[in-house]
This record gives C-alpha cells, sequence and structure tokens, in this order.
C-alpha cells in the first residue's frame, strides 16, 4: 500500500514538473531588485507562497544569518511590491533557532506545521544536521550560508545556496598555481571548515605541480598568538609563496604581523571567513586574497541589493554577500514554483534539484547534475588599499 | 637550543597574559571563595568600548586607560547587581550566578549590538621585533611580561602595606569573624571587585591590542585560560596565579611546536589531560594556599 502511493506520489509530481515546465516562467530578479517600496503595484492577492527561514541570531550564526535574514525579509517587501509571483504574495517568515539543536527542531516543527513551501537554513551543520531531520526529506532546505558540502544532499531535498568548501579551496589552488606559486603552507585545525578547506587545497596545489611544505595547528577563533608557528616557520630557512588557511580575518592579521616581524614574506590566501567577519575592517590586512561569493562591482545584482536596501532602510546591509545569498534563495524557490505551477513542498523539493540557470544576485545558480551543491562562480577577491578588487572569477 | 630558548621566550610571553588574568580570578576567588566566569565579560565589555572609542576618533592612548576604568565599573556593577544578592549563599549558587551573568552580557551584545565581530586598529608597533642573534624577540612579549611583573609587584604592595590590603586578607581568612572585628564587609567586597577589574583591564589592554576585534564572546577564551592558569597554580593564591600562567603559556608553546605535523591541533586536548594529571598528583595546584573555610 505504501509503495503504490509512494509510486502515486512520485507520479504526480513528476506530472506537475511536466505540466509546470510547459508553462514554466523565468523569475525576473532584475524587476523585483528595482522595485520602489514607496509605489508600489496592487497587492498580490493569490495564495501566498510560504517561505520560512529558521536563522541563527546567535554569537554562532548570527554574523550571516543577521544580514542574510534582513535582507530576505527586504527582497520579499520587494516582490510582493512588484506584484508578487504570477499574483501570489511570498510570507517569509523567520524563526530564532539560537544556535541550540532543540530549538533548530521546534522552530523547524513550527515552520513545517505553518505549511511553509520551502525552509531557508542555518550555516552550520550543528544546526542543520538537526533541521534535516525535522523536514525529513519532505521540505525542501536550502542552505543559506553555509559552505558545508556534507549538507548538500538532493535526495532528502537539501540544498546549498553558496558554492561548497570543494569549490572554494579548488578554486584557491586554482588561483595559487595561476600566480605561478609553487610552494604553500597551510594553517589548519581538525574538522570540518577549517580542516577541510586546506585539505582540499593541498591536493589540487599538489596536484597541480606545487608542494605544501608544512601545515601548522591553529585553534579557530581564538588563537591570538602565532609566535611559535612563524618562529618555526622563519627557522624553516626559505618562505613559502603562499600560506593558505581558513582563519578568521582579525586571526590571519596577527599571524601576518608576526610572520612579517619573523622576517618571512609572503602572499596570504584565505576563505569567505576572511569577509564574513569583516576583513574590510580590519588593520593589516593589506594584499591579502580571499575566495568569496560576490563582487559588488557597480551594475551588479549584489551592490543594487545593497544600495536599495540602505536607501530603504536607513543603514547599510550589515554583508552584503550573505544578503545576496538569502535573496539567491529565494529566487531559487520561486523559480521551482514559477517551473512547477505548484506550492507542495515535495514538488518545489523535486524541482529544485533540476533547476539550471536560475538569476541569482551572486551570480547564476544551477542545480542539476548535481547532489545539491549549486554550480556558481566563485571569486577570489585582493584587499587593495582597504576595499576588495576583483582578482579572478572560477566558475 | 636556540630554538628551546626561543620557544621559552614565545611561551612566557603567552603566558604574561594568562597571568594577568589569573590574578583577577584569584583575586576574587580568594575573598568570595568563587571562581568568577563573568570575569571575561570585562573584557567583552572593554572590547566594545574600545571600539566605539575608536571610532569617535579616540586612540590607544586614550582607550588604555579608559579599559581599566570600563573594566573596573563593570566588576562594580556586576558585583552589586548580581553578586551582593547571593553572598551568603552556598558557593555553587555564586557560581550558577556567574555563568548566569556570563550569558547574559553575551545574549544583550548578540541581541542589542551584533553577532557580527567588529574590528579595531591595533597599536602600530605591536608585531616589532626585536632581533637577537638567532633569536626573536616580540616587543609585545616583552611589554606583556613587564606589566605582569609590575602588576604582581603592585598588588602584593597593595595587600601587604594598605588598610584596604588587611582588610582583604581578614576577609579572605575568616569573613564573619573579619565583619566582628569591624570590617565592613560591602567595602570589602566592593574592594576586591576593583581590584580585580583593574587586573582585568591590565589583561584586556594587551589581549585587545592584539586581537584588535570585539565580539559578544571576545571575553570566552581568556575567561577560560585565566581559570586555568589560576587552577594550576593554586586558587587563591596570587604567585600560584602568575605561576599557572606562564606554565600553561610555556606547555602550549612546547606542544604546538614539539608535536609532529597533523598532530599540534591536539595541544588543547593534551593541556587539559596535563592539568588532569597535575590535580591527580597536586590536587591543591603548583603552590599550596591554606584552606579556609567560611563559618
Amino acid at each position: 500500500m505504501k509503495q503504490t502511493a509512494r509510486i502515486i506520489s512520485f507520479s504526480a509530481s513528476v506530472l506537475m514538473l511536466m505540466l509546470g515546465t510547459a508553462h514554466a516562467g523565468s523569475f525576473d530578479i532584475d524587476a523585483a531588485l528595482a522595485a520602489n517600496l514607496k509605489a508600489c503595484k496592487a497587492a498580490p492577492t493569490g495564495t501566498p507562497l510560504k517561505i520560512g527561514y529558521a536563522a541563527d541570531f546567535s554569537d554562532l550564526g548570527g554574523f550571516a544569518d543577521k544580514p542574510a535574514s534582513e535582507a530576505g525579509i527586504y527582497f520579499v517587501e520587494l516582490v510582493n511590491c512588484a506584484g508578487g509571483v504570477n499574483g501570489s504574495p511570498i510570507e517569509f517568515t523567520v524563526k530564532n533557532i539560537e544556535g541550540d539543536p532543540e530549538v533548530t527542531q521546534r522552530a523547524g516543527q513550527e515552520l513545517v506545521d505553518a505549511g511553509v513551501s520551502a525552509i531557508l537554513g542555518p550555516p552550520f551543520p550543528d544546526f542543520g544536521e538537526p533541521l534535516l531531520q525535522v523536514t525529513a526529506g519532505k521540505v525542501a532546505t536550502l542552505f543559506v550560508a553555509s559552505t558545508e558540502p556534507t549538507l548538500a544532499d538532493a535526495s532528502a531535498m537539501s540544498f546549498l545556496v553558496a558554492f561548497d568548501d570543494t569549490a572554494q579551496a579548488t578554486a584557491a589552488a586554482k588561483f595559487a598555481l595561476d600566480q605561478g606559486w609553487k610552494t604553500a603552507v597551510t594553517f589548519s585545525a581538525p574538522g570540518p571548515y577549517f580542516g577541510y578547506n586546506p585539505v582540499i587545497f593541498t591536493k589540487v596545489f599538489e596536484a597541480g605541480g606545487g608542494k605544501v611544505t608544512s601545515d601548522y595547528a591553529f585553534v579557530p577563533i581564538d588563537d591570538m598568538d602565532f609566535s611559535a608557528q612563524a618562529n618555526a616557520m622563519a627557522s624553516a630557512g626559505s618562505a613559502p609563496d603562499v600560506v593558505y588557511s581558513a582563519m578568521l580575518s582579525f586571526q590571519s592579521a596577527v599571524l601576518r604581523g608576526q610572520l612579517d616581524g619573523a622576517g618571512v614574506e609572503t602572499n596570504y590566501l584565505v576563505t569567505d571567513a576572511f569577509e564574513a567577519t569583516g576583513g574590510y575592517f580590519t588593520k593589516g590586512v593589506e594584499g591579502f586574497y580571499h575566495t568569496t561569493h560576490s563582487f559588488p562591482a557597480e551594475g551588479s545584482r549584489v551592490k543594487a541589493l545593497a544600495d536599495g536596501y540602505a536607501a530603504a532602510r536607513g543603514a547599510p546591509l550589515e554583508n552584503a554577500s550573505f544578503g545576496g545569498l538569502a535573496v539567491d534563495a529565494i529566487a531559487v524557490i520561486i523559480q521551482a514554483y514559477l517551473t512547477t505551477g505548484s506550492m507542495d513542498p515535495a514538488v518545489l523539493g523535486t524541482a529544485i534539484g533540476g533547476l539550471d540557470g536560475v538569476i541569482g544576485a551572486t551570480g547564476t545558480l544551477s542545480y542539476s547534475g548535481s547532489n545539491g551543491s549549486p554550480s556558481k562562480p566563485v571569486y577570489v577577491h585582493r584587499v587593495v588599499n582597504g576595499a576588495p578588487t576583483l582578482a579572478a572569477t572560477y566558475d | 637550543m636556540i630554538e628551546l630558548i626561543q620557544q621559552i621566550i614565545d611561551g612566557l610571553g603567552r603566558g604574561g597574559i594568562y597571568a594577568l588574568l589569573a590574578l583577577g580570578i584569584a583575586v576574587i576567588f580568594g575573598v568570595m571563595h568563587l571562581i568568577n566566569f563573568a570575569h571575561g565579560e570585562l573584557i567583552t565589555v572593554s572590547a566594545y568600548t574600545s571600539y566605539w572609542l575608536f571610532a569617535s576618533g579616540f586612540n590607544w592612548w586614550f582607550i588604555a586607560p579608559a579599559i581599566i576604568v570600563v573594566a573596573v565599573l563593570t566588576a562594580v556593577i556586576i558585583e552589586f547587581v548580581a553578586f551582593r544578592w547571593v553572598r551568603g549563599a552556598p558557593d555553587f549558587t555564586m557560581l550558577m550566578t556567574s555563568f548566569g551573568v556570563h550569558f547574559l552580557v553575551q545574549a544583550l551584545f548578540v541581541m542589542y549590538v551584533s553577532a557580527n565581530f567588529r574590528q579595531f586598529p591595533r597599536p602600530g608597533w605591536i608585531f616589532d621585533t626585536w632581533r637577537i642573534g638567532d633569536l626573536s624577540l616580540e616587543v609585545f612579549d616583552l611589554a606583556v611580561i613587564a606589566a605582569t611583573l609590575v602588576t604582581l609587584l603592585g598588588t602584593y604592595w597593595l595587600l601587604q602595606r594598605t588598610m584596604f590590603g588587611v582588610s582583604l586578607r581578614a576577609a579572605a581568612e575568616d569573613f564573619d569573624t573579619a565583619r566582628l572585628m569591624g570590617i565592613r564587609s560591602n567595602r570589602v567586597i566592593r574592594g576586591a571587585f576593583i581590584l580585580s577589574g583593574v587586573l582585568a583591564g591590565v589583561a584586556a589592554i594587551f589581549w585587545l591590542m592584539r586581537s584588535g576585534q570585539a565580539g559578544p564572546t571576545a571575553g570566552l577564551n581568556p575567561m577560560l585560560k585565566g581559570v586555568l592558569a589560576a587552577l594550576i597554580g593554586g586558587l587563591g593564591s596570587l604567585s600560584g596565579a602568575v605561576l599557572g600562567g606562564i606554565t600553561l603559556g610555556l606547555v602550549e608553546v612546547l606542544l604546538i611546536s614539539r608535536l609532529p605535523g597533523g598532530t599540534a591541533g591536539l595541544t588543547d586536548g593534551i593541556v587539559f589531560l596535563l592539568i588532569a594529571l597535575l590535580f591527580v598528583f597536586r590536587p591543591q595546584g603548583l603552590i599550596t594556599v591554606r584552606r579556609v573555610e567560611r563559618v
């Protein structure tokens, strides 16, 4: 009986997808971003497309989810102001998971009970995994700011919105090789992100002919003294061409200061954590390279989002990249709705896994053929005069 | 040999800050038998104050003394708002109160400021290094070591040569008898928190000069290091706090430098293991402090 129900449900999903595709339109993100909140179109009256956000506003994930949720709320206002989606308004509900797995599950369940069509999730797997236990593969979950590869699983309707760490570290290694750098030293800490990025970097860098001469350990967030590592590097003789790590900005500035003091002159290449932790407000990081999610070029959608937000709210968006990623997530859900014509969570989740070329704020996202990690560009910035300049883009 | 000397110098620099942090914790424990887990909040508040003062155009010459003033004010407020009301309660209640203050301050910054880190500039000399042969001496490390020595001597002078110090030591010995002898408990305890605030302020200056960032958890790591150092040295002992801080710094640097590649990430785990071993053989810590039970 269960088997029959599954077959009927799957067939219905496929049929709706086919029907939807036949009538599919593309979401016009530019029209939404250009909407004037002071002169909106008539309010959409259709059944609302409900989107939830299990956001972490604690000291753990707040650096990402706070600006992301603020941008999400603003963007939904813009979409509704522009007439909604096919006559339906978007209803956006944000629930604070407080950096707590139990609260995450409670918030997730409340969103599911409220009938959301899709849920945006927090940045860290410690809370992403509990959320996925609640959605149980029945409601699409899009992790706005996470780069954690293990969270991507299309079969469980679990998707990343950012590139994953494999893509990020691979792009960094390619960039290092493209600069002609032959030797590297990595700083890592056991576990995901701080450990995983250096591992992938090493693999790709060495496969491309480079050599990682040493890997030094550090304690993420807390370490503020790298004199032991700096003096060990200095006594090793020749400085590496590049130091690669996933350190936070204020830590990497200390590392650079102490390496300079020890007479080790080198290049610094870091991850998206640099920008996420206020890298451009940090002294001593001039010349640093880092991978990130967007480049706020004049005329870009991220710039339009940040400028529009600042004008509407009277204060700048704390982090435009995370804001852009939240807009990406909402754009993906809207596109899945336009493609299928359905607000059913399972139908939308299946549709997202097959989407191609969705135009978001940070770039174009494609999920088809992946396991839930979007194919999208990785930007490499260089800090010049305390501001980002685009050094390279890797698709 | 040069390598070992270099590591000892690095360890002394690292341990100097831990010692300053441990001193403040030791002072409060001496008087109240409280391991004050809210001690880190003095640094968190100082960090945000530094950020706001920098944003208002002030420099380190103004901000460094301001940090001490803010740390003292915060310590006095915490004592008045939280600890005064549970003073006669069991030690466990005071411990829980200190946890409560820690989490409350953290939550207030997350809610009303930001969960994100705020950056402010470090002093220009912070990474200056003097070379003596093959040895690198960071000016910052030398400044920390000097500040630790001066602070320790100053604290000793205060406790041994002033009426306040006599009152504080008497209260630490037997609080109730001290009260019967005419020592005003409110004044002594407030004084202990002021002293602890000064010590936290001095530690915060160096910690923040190097980190250059404010965040809701800015005080967490310094507090943990300070508590560990105080435990290693022997809770309640000022010289023990300094010895504990220096020991912790040295052990960390030696482990980071000497553990084989790929295993240096185990440093913190091994440090805790060593502390556990220390307590097996010396439960009182490195320096024995005469146990005093309050009546």
